[in-house]
């Protein structure tokens, strides 16, 4: 009731948009009378004429500008069809929510709950994205990883303690690294009581973030949280905002491929880790491949760990794979996929070849009630036996009575016996078999059943899910000798001898999986009978088991091949070995083969030289063996087997020349081949049949289209070091006859010539080969869509159809459809589908035809006018894109991966070898694993300049020659770089220390990484400092290999010998050789007086003849200022944190500064004394006296002439004077005369001291008239100027009065 | 850990002195160490021959920082590549190869160097064994310019001319740098539009060069009226150490593919003389065999332009070429072996033997 109540109260609400609205509006201004000119212009034409031409230039070049700065420069887009998921890493300061968030998220997208967050999770959020959520601790090490990979990151800012560190940091390094999408998310916003407090702080934080990633960046609000967690309704923005966002393409991301690991799995054979747990490890890891194609075998970064090769990928069905294209809304539950392995979310798990159910880790089925499945109770079971079967068996009893003797496995011990083995020759092929022989044939059950409990253990090792079937195969193998090898189980005994076998038997010729393949599939539609294909499947999976286990066999074939005579003896010997071998599972990397006219290629490894001859051949044993083992189909294993036995025997007496006439031959020796087929009586009547068929269909094959991809890149060996063994007889046992051997000569040492000589010219002469080329020249006769009248022809038939417009006449084109039509119908009459289908179809077809051709002829009108240069190059991108993803798609994934290798998107299986043991002992999935793929040259070390600043915010300065940990493209590692500054003439001068806000130059010895890459620098990785971590940042420059740091060197000399301005030098040099080289230097006394470096003298060695620009003293200092290249150390320690146990991943230390070592040892440095500092004490100086020669003397004017004041000498005797010596009387006088001088010397004092005292009192008394008087003079001035101003003001009024009255009389 | 040796990508080993120069180039553009060993171990006169030294002395000459290596004998090298350094250089190659054994190499290599290539290289022009420079010039060019390598920077020039056995001759070969190369989709070889051609001369009569015009006209105007066949007659200081003649004939199509052809006389000393008509005639026979042979690009060209092709963008890039020379087939499995680049080889009609090949 109440709905409907509410439906009727539901207002009507007009349309504002859409056609009818428009229709109402239209009518409505029609109505007004306005409704024909809707269109401003035309209503108003004058109100948008051109009023000024200059304005109008201005805005045209305003427009111009603006959309100019939009364009950037057109990529091709090489975004996969199915994207790889988006890479969301949430990081933050502890504490601050982000496990809480990712959950969250988790939940609103899923509708799980995940307990524990380990590793990245992946989910479908959308019908079109996937997102891989990961976690980003506050360890720098992760934080740098994660940037590197990051596509989105949510910063979480705890709203009320403010910024940390940490988020400056990752911000930092994400500007460094290529700046991925940054959405800020502010959470404890419901510490804030105050509104106010919140919305100030709201906004101080939005500004701050807004300076550090862009203005207008995004900033969510998580208000507060419920039973835990945040708000549904802020979480399902959230993820609105996630599933709709927009990345941009990174350079290094673009350019690199890189997985981040979702699952790790250790493949090391269990026994080799029990020999030794420190042993190497193979590992395979698993994640969605990102950014550029992977190529197999390439090189590949872990961060953490180190370089690695990758020696296998393959790719697995998509585990967490988008829903398929329907026409839905939103996704159903069932779509909404999460898969997290490492968090043990996504119970079943798909491996290359095996399916593992997760039953919740080792102690899961402790506390599982029991009976839930019957078969589970199996599985449980079986995982909760912790030995293995034979230890079992061996300490299992019997007690066959009640109270005997229990009977133990050594009890029974004699009765059971080990088959032996008995040597059979084959009358037919002649070879000698091993035939596995039972004392009593009556125990076959018995064994039977060892066998199988046999395949159990070694399923268990291997790791095939080979069914217990491997009996029936064995079975079969016996039967069908040749091609089955590959024996499983108790067939092992057999193996070695069946190897043996193979190498005599196999060199397979222009064996090529990918063509078997399509072979296969050509005759399992023709011919295979039933039981073939049982057969075929067996060895499908067979295959797939080689595949996986095939090295034993190659080592059984190699030491086959090597002591083949020996056979016999070693027969025991080597069994052991092989047993040996098929445990350790250690793949050799196969080698790189080479085919047809030349060289054996090998991918070495360094062991690979130091193999001798012998080893060449078995690896190259190794590699058809290799070769064979893929070979998925029977018969054509068998055929190539028979085949090739025949090329092995004619090899040593014919030689191939040409790949062609190889080709050739080939043929040849498939007839032949043919005819052993038919000698080979014992095989049976199937088998011949199929291998003549296959042998027809091969050549068919052959003879339409000789494979080019076969001949190219297809495995025919020739071996050139295979001879060197044949030809191996001894003379007198010391030397070994050497035929000259034409064959390898041609190949492998052959000329170097790109020219492509021809065998046999044709002759030119004759008629019908002219005519042959007459096409290919302009004269000739050219092709239908080319020819020039039928072009004009075909114009009219598209063309014709036109009207004129200003006659309003219509032209009709010729109906030339119909006849086509007709055609379509005929052959709609042959073809299977029914009539009137097949009409739509071509009807459809046809208009969608007739659709394009308009839409050219529009666009060709409108759009190519204005066509700019950016338009045709936006459109060139486009079309390569378009062509790079036709290229492949209709491929399936198998070939496609050959050729463009794995694209991102896809998830793949990565296989690495020689992986410390420590990443799998202390593997803690709390830490991203990364694998990041390497370019060409980007597994080199050699020396890189950068352009390094050091961080604003770093507290210290960075010292040359102290160990600096950078990261640089994928990897973080530590290395000594040398600062250095380039002066105006291009020298790269040696700094001490960084310069504080400058940029400044830095090299160091490490991994080449291409120009223009990002890089910072952090001292140390380990634990937390309160301040920033950041040391610098910068940006690769170049990758020069010659150093080009100088540091400056002083040279120091002494004169020992001084002319006018010519000095001779010594002390500075050793040898007049090297004063020969400095001839000409510049050089410079301490004292500045400034020369140069002339010639080397004979007399003491190294001293030299130099002028300067004045004389110098013979204390004088003289300098040369030289420059001494400085060299780098070779240092590069990749930093590898994953390798730590858990729990201590943050506290990787490198080599440690000679600081921190002489702070850490109390070891005080060493000063020098000339370096320390002291009181300065000067001296007094003293200087000598002025002398002024004598003829200046007499030029000078007497004022000026120094006066002889100085005393005289002594008088001369005749000079004396004589002494005056007075009367008694004259001495009254004089002391009389004294004594009255003296007292009119003390009148005069005192007469004068008080007539001083006298003028001042008269001076003061004066002052203070004067005072007085201005005093008066003011006040008088005062009494004036009042008087003259009223006077005036008098004289002001008179006159206003005057004025007015004047006025009034007028 | 510290200083670890030199690098840890994997070092490549060959056996054999064949297809040294392209083992060496594709290391230096990969960056990837090389071994070869075995170096005609076998013969009389064992270890690297004088124009191979002096080849390896070019390519330390181009780089900066790379490690040769070579034992007492001479029967395995080891080089380690350096960085592609280019600049204004000289180098005298050995007479017994001619410049365009050099010269093949190097066009390879400029176009990837740190600062553009000028070099001046001094010795045969033009022999009966490599592609002469003559050729170069009229085919490898334009093809560098197909993949965005053009500008003023680029040219062959032949100063002098050498013939062997003693040459003389002197060629300039300058280059721009490109690091980024165009995808090209070359296809359509169209039809033969023009024929062009230079016969040269050296120390013999000048009479010689028009007589080889004569006859090799008589042969292709039956197919095509546009031929004109330039005479180049050298004299004096630009004439070189020893007489000789030959000619160089180039077929160009509507959409630019060139096709060519080329013979030259026997060394002085060596074989008998051959009549300048004769070789006029087998020259004009083997361009028509080129043509025939079809392909965008012509014989001596295919691995230029796969390489290029290789190094390009991550982009498809397609070419038709004629029946793959050994050559060839050998440099797309090196490209395998050091770039891991396959190539989709398509047959584009069974009767005709055409490819077309997709890096990606």
């Amino acid at each position: 009731m109440e709905e409907k109540e509410k439906e009727k109260k539901k207002k009507h609400r007009a349309k504002h948009s859409g056609p009818k609205a428009e229709k109402k509006r239209k009518r409505y201004l029609n109505d007004l009378g306005i409704g024909e000119e809707e269109d401003a212009r035309k209503r108003n034409p004058k109100a948008f004429t051109v009023q000024s031409a200059v304005r109008m230039a201005r805005t045209f070049h305003r427009t111009q500008d603006l959309k100019t700065k939009k364009h950037h420069i057109p990529v091709v887009d090489r975004t996969p069809l199915e994207p790889p998921p988006v890479v969301v890493v949430v990081v933050g300061p502890p504490k601050v929510g982000k496990s809480t968030l990712i959950k969250c998220l988790i939940k609103n997208f899923t509708r799980q709950k995940l307990v524990e967050i380990r590793g990245p999770v992946t989910i479908v959020s959308g019908k079109k994205r996937r997102l891989t959520i990961i976690e980003c601790g506050c360890d720098i090490n992760t934080m740098i990883d994660l940037a590197k990979v990051a596509d989105l990151v949510l910063m979480l800012i705890d709203a009320s303690f403010g910024f940390e560190m940490e988020t400056f940091e990752f911000l930092n390094i994400c500007q460094v690294h290529g700046f991925p999408k940054i959405m800020g998310v502010l959470t404890h916003l419901d510490t804030f009581k105050n509104n106010k407090q919140l919305k100030k702080t709201k906004k101080k934080l939005k500004h701050r973030f807004w300076t550090e990633v862009y203005p207008g960046a995004k900033l969510f609000y998580l208000s507060g949280m419920v039973h835990g967690e945040y708000q549904k309704q802020e979480i399902h923005n959230l993820g609105r905002f996630i599933s709709v966002m927009k990345f941009r393409p990174l350079t290094w991301q673009t350019s690199h491929p890189y997985v981040l690991v979702d699952r790790m799995e250790d493949l090391t054979n269990p026994e080799d880790v029990r020999i030794n747990p420190k042993c190497d490890r193979k590992v395979s890891v698993y994640g969605y491949l990102r950014g550029a194609h992977l190529k197999n075998k390439s090189q590949i970064h872990m961060p953490g760990v180190g370089d690695f090769t990758v020696s296998d990928v393959s790719f697995l069905p998509d585990p967490c794979a988008l829903p398929e294209q329907q026409k839905k809304r939103s996704l159903s539950e069932k779509e909404k996929l999460i898969y997290a392995p490492l968090s043990g979310v996504g119970g079943i798990v798909y491996d290359k070849d095996a399916v593992y159910i997760d039953l919740g880790g080792s102690h899961a089925h402790e506390n599982e009630e029991e009976g839930v499945r019957p078969n589970h109770e199996l599985v449980q079971s079986l995982i909760s036996t912790h030995s293995a079967i034979d230890v079992k068996m061996a300490s299992s009893k019997v007690s066959l009575f009640m109270d005997s003797r229990p009977l133990g496995s050594e009890d029974v011990g004699q009765e059971f016996v080990m088959p032996k083995e008995e040597r059979q020759i084959d009358l037919k092929t002649g070879r000698v078999r091993r035939k596995a022989l039972f004392d009593e044939e009556e125990k076959k059950e018995n064994d039977d059943a060892v066998s199988d409990e046999e395949d159990d253990q070694e399923e268990e090792e291997a790791m095939s899910e080979d069914g217990s079937d491997g009996d029936d195969e064995e079975d079969a193998e016996e039967e069908s000798d040749e091609g089955e090898e590959m024996a499983l189980g108790s067939a092992k005994r057999l193996k070695t001898e069946v190897a043996k076998e193979e190498s005599m038997s196999e060199l397979p010729a222009f064996a090529d999986s990918e063509d078997d393949l399509e072979m296969s599939s050509e005759e399992e539609g023709k011919t295979a009978p039933e039981e073939n294909e049982v057969e075929e499947d067996d060895y499908d999976e067979q295959g797939t088991y080689r595949n996986e286990s095939s090295d034993s066999e190659f080592e059984a074939v190699s030491k086959g091949v090597a002591d083949s005579e020996k056979y016999e003896i070693a027969s025991e010997d080597r069994e052991m070995r092989s047993q040996l071998s098929a445990r350790s599972l250690k793949k050799k990397t196969v080698l790189t083969t080479d085919s047809g006219n030349c060289t054996a290629e090998e991918a070495s490894e360094s062991e690979v030289e130091s193999l001798d001859e012998g080893d060449d051949e078995e690896q190259s044993h190794d590699e058809l063996e290799a070769e064979v083992s893929n070979q998925k189909q029977f018969q054509h294993t068998w055929i190539k087997k028979a085949d090739s036995s025949r090329q092995n025997k004619l090899e040593a007496v014919e030689a191939e020349d040409d790949d062609i006439e190889n080709l050739l031959r080939e043929e040849e020796e498939y007839e032949e081949k043919t005819d052993f087929s038919a000698d080979t009586a014992g095989a049976l009547k199937w088998k011949e049949d199929l291998t003549q068929k296959a042998a027809q269909a091969f050549l068919r094959q052959q003879q339409s289209t000789p494979n080019l991809r076969k001949l190219v890149y297809g495995t025919a060996v020739e071996d050139d070091e295979h001879e060197s063994e044949d030809a191996g007889d001894e003379l007198g046992g010391l030397f070994q006859v050497r035929r000259p051997d034409k064959e390898s000569k041609e190949k492998a040492n052959a000329l170097d010539c790109s020219k492509f000589l021809i065998e046999k010219p044709q002759d030119w002469d004759l008629e019908e080969v002219m005519s042959s080329i007459k096409d290919c020249f302009v004269t000739g006769k050219w092709e239908d869509d080319k020819d020039a009248a039928k072009l004009l022809e075909e114009d009219e038939e598209l063309y014709g159809d036109f009207e004129d417009l200003e006659t309003g006449v219509v032209h009709k084109g010729k109906p030339a459809a119909e006849g086509d039509e007709s055609e379509n119908e005929e052959e709609g009459n042959d073809g299977k589908k029914s009539k009137p289908e097949a009409e739509e179809e071509e009807k459809k077809k046809e208009r969608l035809d007739k659709k394009r051709k308009l839409k050219e002829m529009f666009d060709a009108e409108y759009d190519e006018g204005d066509a700019t240069y950016f338009d045709d190059l936006k459109e060139e991108m486009h079309k390569q894109a378009q062509l790079n993803r036709a290229e492949f798609e209709d491929q399936d994934d198998e070939t496609r991966v050959q050729y463009e290798g794995f694209r991102p998107g896809m998830y793949v299986r990565i296989e690495i070898e020689n992986v410390p043991c420590e990443f799998v002992l202390n593997f803690d999935p709390h830490y991203p694993i990364i694998l990041g793929g390497l370019g060409n040259s980007e597994g080199n070390v050699g020396y890189v300049q950068l352009r390094l600043k050091k961080h604003r915010w770093y507290k210290k300065i960075l010292k040359t020659r102290d160990p600096l940990i950078l990261s640089l493209g994928w990897r973080r590692f530590q290395t000594i770089p040398m600062f250095y500054i380039e002066d105006h003439n291009g020298r790269h001068r040696l700094l001490k220390y960084t310069p504080q806000h400058m940029h400044c130059g830095a090299t160091f010895w490490g991994p080449i990484t291409p120009q223009g890459t990002g890089f910072l620098a952090v001292q140390s990785v380990s634990g937390t400092t309160p301040d920033f971590r950041i040391a610098a940042t910068g940006v690769v420059l170049d990758l020069d290999k010659s150093i080009t740091v100088v540091k400056k060197l002083k040279l120091t000399g002494f004169p020992f010998k001084i002319y006018k301005n010519t000095s001779f030098i010594k002390g500075m040099f050793n040898s007049q050789l090297e004063v020969a080289k400095f001839e000409g230097a510049a050089i410079r006394t301490v004292s500045g007086i400034r020369g140069q470096i002339k010639k080397a003298l004979r007399a003491p060695a190294g001293a030299f003849r130099a002028t300067f620009e004045d004389k110098l003293l013979m204390s004088d200092i003289v300098f040369v200022r030289t420059w001494y290249p400085v060299s780098i150390p070779k240092f590069y320690n990749p930093v590898t944190s994953l390798l730590k146990p858990a729990g201590e991943k943050d506290t990787w230390r490198g080599m440690k500064t000679t600081g921190q070592l002489r702070h850490e040892r109390g070891i005080k440095l060493k000063q020098n004394k000339d370096s320390l500092y002291k009181p300065i004490v000067r001296e007094k100086r003293h200087f000598n006296k002025l002398h002024i020669p004598k003829a200046l003397q007499k030029a000078l004017p007497f004022k000026n002439k120094p006066k002889n004041l100085e005393k005289k000498g002594k008088t001369p005797k005749d000079q004396w004077r004589p002494a005056v010596i007075r009367e008694p009387h004259e001495k009254k006088i004089s002391a009389l005369l004294n004594a009255l001088s003296t007292v009119n010397n003390y009148k005069i004092k005192k007469a004068r001291v008080k007539h001083r005292q006298q003028v001042k009192e008269y001076l003061k008394v004066k002052q203070k008239e004067e005072e007085q008087k201005l005093k008066r003079q003011k006040e008088a001035k005062k009494k004036i100027y009042r008087i003259l101003g009223q006077r005036e003001k008098k004289m002001q009024k008179s006159s206003l009065k005057g004025s007015s009255e004047g006025e009034k009389d007028v | 850990m510290a200083g670890g040796g030199g690098s840890s990508s994997q070092c490549l080993s060959y056996a054999g002195c064949n297809f040294l120069r392209q083992r060496l180039v594709l290391a230096t553009l990969s960056g990837r160490p090389l071994k070869i060993r075995k170096i005609r171990a076998r013969e009389e006169d064992p270890g690297l021959r004088d124009f191979e030294a002096s080849f390896i002395r070019l390519i330390d000459k181009v780089t900066n920082g790379s490690r040769i290596e070579i034992n007492q004998t001479g029967t395995t090298l080891y080089y380690q590549p350096g960085l592609l350094y280019g600049g204004s250089l000289e180098h005298d190659c050995s007479p017994s190869r001619s410049i365009g054994y050099y010269l093949e190499s190097l066009l390879c290599l400029a176009p990837f160097m740190k600062h553009p290539l000028k070099i001046v290289l001094r010795g045969v022009t033009n022999d009966q064994v490599d592609p002469s420079v003559d050729n170069l010039k009229a085919t490898a060019l334009p093809l560098l310019k197909k993949f965005g390598i053009d500008g003023e920077g680029l040219e062959i020039k032949i100063n002098r001319r050498g013939m062997p056995p003693k040459g003389g001759g002197e060629i300039l070969f300058a280059c721009p740098v490109r690091k980024v190369l165009q995808p090209i989709q070359f296809t359509d070889p169209g039809k033969i539009k023009r024929i062009r051609g230079t016969a040269y001369s050296v120390r013999v009569s000048p009479q010689m060069a028009n007589r080889m015009v004569e006859s090799a006209r008589g042969i292709l105007n039956k197919f095509l009226p546009d031929i004109y066949i330039y005479t180049d007659h050298m004299k004096g200081v630009s004439s070189g150490k020893s007489p000789g003649f030959g000619m160089c004939l180039i077929a160009e199509t509507i959409n630019g593919t060139i096709l060519s052809a080329e013979l030259a006389s026997n060394p002085q000393g060596q074989g008998a003389a051959v009549l300048p008509e004769e070789l006029g005639q087998n020259c004009a026979k083997l361009l028509l065999e080129e043509i025939y042979r079809g392909g965008c690009v012509d014989s001596t060209n295919q691995s230029l332009v796969l390489l290029l092709m290789t190094l390009g963008q991550q982009d498809v890039s397609k070419v038709l070429l004629g029946p793959l020379s050994p050559y060839t087939i050998e440099f797309l499995r090196h490209l395998r072996s050091f770039f891991q680049i396959m190539f989709k080889i398509e047959t584009k009609s069974p009767e005709e033997e055409h490819k077309e090949l997709i890096p990606e």
